[in-house]
């Protein structure tokens, strides 16, 4: 029996890569930080707050995310979009997503037989 | 009006890069304050709710060197082995070459052979803190500035010889030479700077002068003779029986003269025995000479059992 600490330290991991995908995937539509969050959450990506804010000036200083300033509401926000060059990177992304199920559920089925 | 979220924001932006501090902090003022509202309209108060949301934000020194892309390690795996090599490498042989040359220094011109010793091992730690401080320092630096540095990579041809598993190491040798040098060193010191002062404060040698014109030579030579040995031994790697008739050899050569001297009270600096009431009392100087010579024997004989042991256990 492995010890939960394992088990989290595999999961970590196993998600730290999802997490950029499933944000440029969510920017095709333009948000701002906290809403992004909670859509991300809500579809079964929990992020924290602390890796996701600096993630996101991260992605905009390579050029995947475009921003603008939202000064109409309550408090001014940021919001971000994926850029051409982002988009043209998450096809790739999201290819490489699909390669590794493919090749895993082939794994699968192989070890089975 | 100084919150905890001004607190903290203040905290982050301290060591984010200037140019875009500001909207950093325009930015997560917006998003901590979007986080509590969520709280808040799950029915927190907001106190409450802020104390939560900064919490789970966690350190702000840490969330500001994710902003700023900064790490947090003083050297990171990208030149942790080459820092640990060249530490090694210099730590080896430097402090101890400034240790060794400072002391001779100081018993040559200082003429204060006791504070040699001292003065050396004090330069030889002197030197390794410098060391290990700079070289660190070094590629702290160089971790965080971050130049395309061309290092070398790795290839099959660096791999070390497998090692051949030894029965004499390197430091059993090491101890055994450091051994054989300070005590053939003692028989010529004790004549002149022995513990012992006569009636008018001179120096009273250990062992009887008139040894110097007939063994003490003798003793001297096993002795080097013994530090070869060593040396041999540790080139072969391992006990042979060669090594061993040898080794018996000068074992011999060495406590069979002392143990004749001592016997025949002729070891001892009669002066010595004078000077001591206690020597001169009853049978206590060959009581004396007994139990040395028994003591003798003993470790003479182990020492020649155990690389006999070992010879024999290298049998093909």
């Amino acid at each position: 029996m492995v010890s939960d600490e394992i088990l989290r330290t595999h999961l970590q991991e196993l998600r730290r890569g999802t997490v950029v995908v499933a944000s440029l995937v969510a920017l095709r539509r333009p948000d701002y930080g906290y809403a992004l969050l909670q859509r991300l959450s809500d579809h079964g990506f929990p992020v924290d707050a602390n890796t996701l804010y600096p993630l996101l000036r991260r992605l905009e200083d390579q050029g995947l995310l475009t921003s603008e300033w939202n000064t109409e509401e309550s408090r001014p926000r940021k919001f971000y979009r994926v850029s051409d060059s982002g988009e043209s990177v998450l096809r790739r992304l999201l290819a490489d997503l699909a390669a590794v199920h493919t090749s895993m559920t082939a794994l699968i089925e192989g070890a089975d037989r | 009006m100084n919150t905890l979220t001004d607190r903290y924001l203040a905290a982050t932006l301290r060591s984010v890069p200037a140019p875009r501090r500001e909207e950093i902090a325009t930015e997560l003022r917006a998003s901590i304050e979007d986080m509590i509202e969520g709280r808040a309209a799950g029915g927190q108060d907001t106190t409450t709710a802020e104390r939560e949301v900064l919490t789970e934000l966690g350190n702000p020194e840490q969330l500001a060197a994710r902003y700023a892309d900064r790490r947090l390690q003083l050297i990171g795996p990208t030149y942790y082995l080459v820092w640990q090599r060249l530490l090694k490498l210099l730590l080896s042989f430097v402090p101890a070459t400034v240790g060794v040359v400072v002391g001779l220094v100081e018993a040559t011109a200082g003429d204060n052979a006791g504070g040699a010793i001292g003065a050396g091992i004090v330069a030889a730690l002197q030197v390794a803190v410098q060391i290990a401080f700079w070289v660190t320092l070094v590629f702290a630096v160089l971790e965080r500035t971050n130049p395309s540095l061309r290092l070398p990579e790795w290839s099959v041809d660096q791999l070390p010889e497998a090692p051949v598993e030894r029965q004499i190491c390197l430091p059993d040798t090491a101890a055994a030479i450091v051994f054989l040098v300070l005590f053939a060193g003692y028989l010529p010191w004790q004549h002149f700077h022995s513990w012992v002062s006569d009636d008018q404060g001179g120096n009273l040698p250990i062992l009887d002068p008139a040894l110097w014109s007939s063994w003490l030579p003798v003793l001297l030579a096993v002795l080097v003779a013994s530090v070869a040995l060593e040396v041999a031994k540790y080139r072969a790697g391992r006990w042979t029986w060669p090594l061993v008739a040898v080794n018996t050899l000068l074992d011999l050569a060495f406590a069979v003269p002392v143990a004749w001297l001592l016997l025949t009270d002729r070891l001892l600096n009669p002066d010595l025995v004078e000077r001591f009431e206690w020597l001169r009392q009853g049978d206590n100087l060959d009581t004396v000479a007994t139990v040395t010579v028994v003591g003798a024997t003993l470790v003479v004989l182990w020492d020649i059992a155990d690389s006999a042991i070992k010879a024999y256990r290298n049998r093909a």
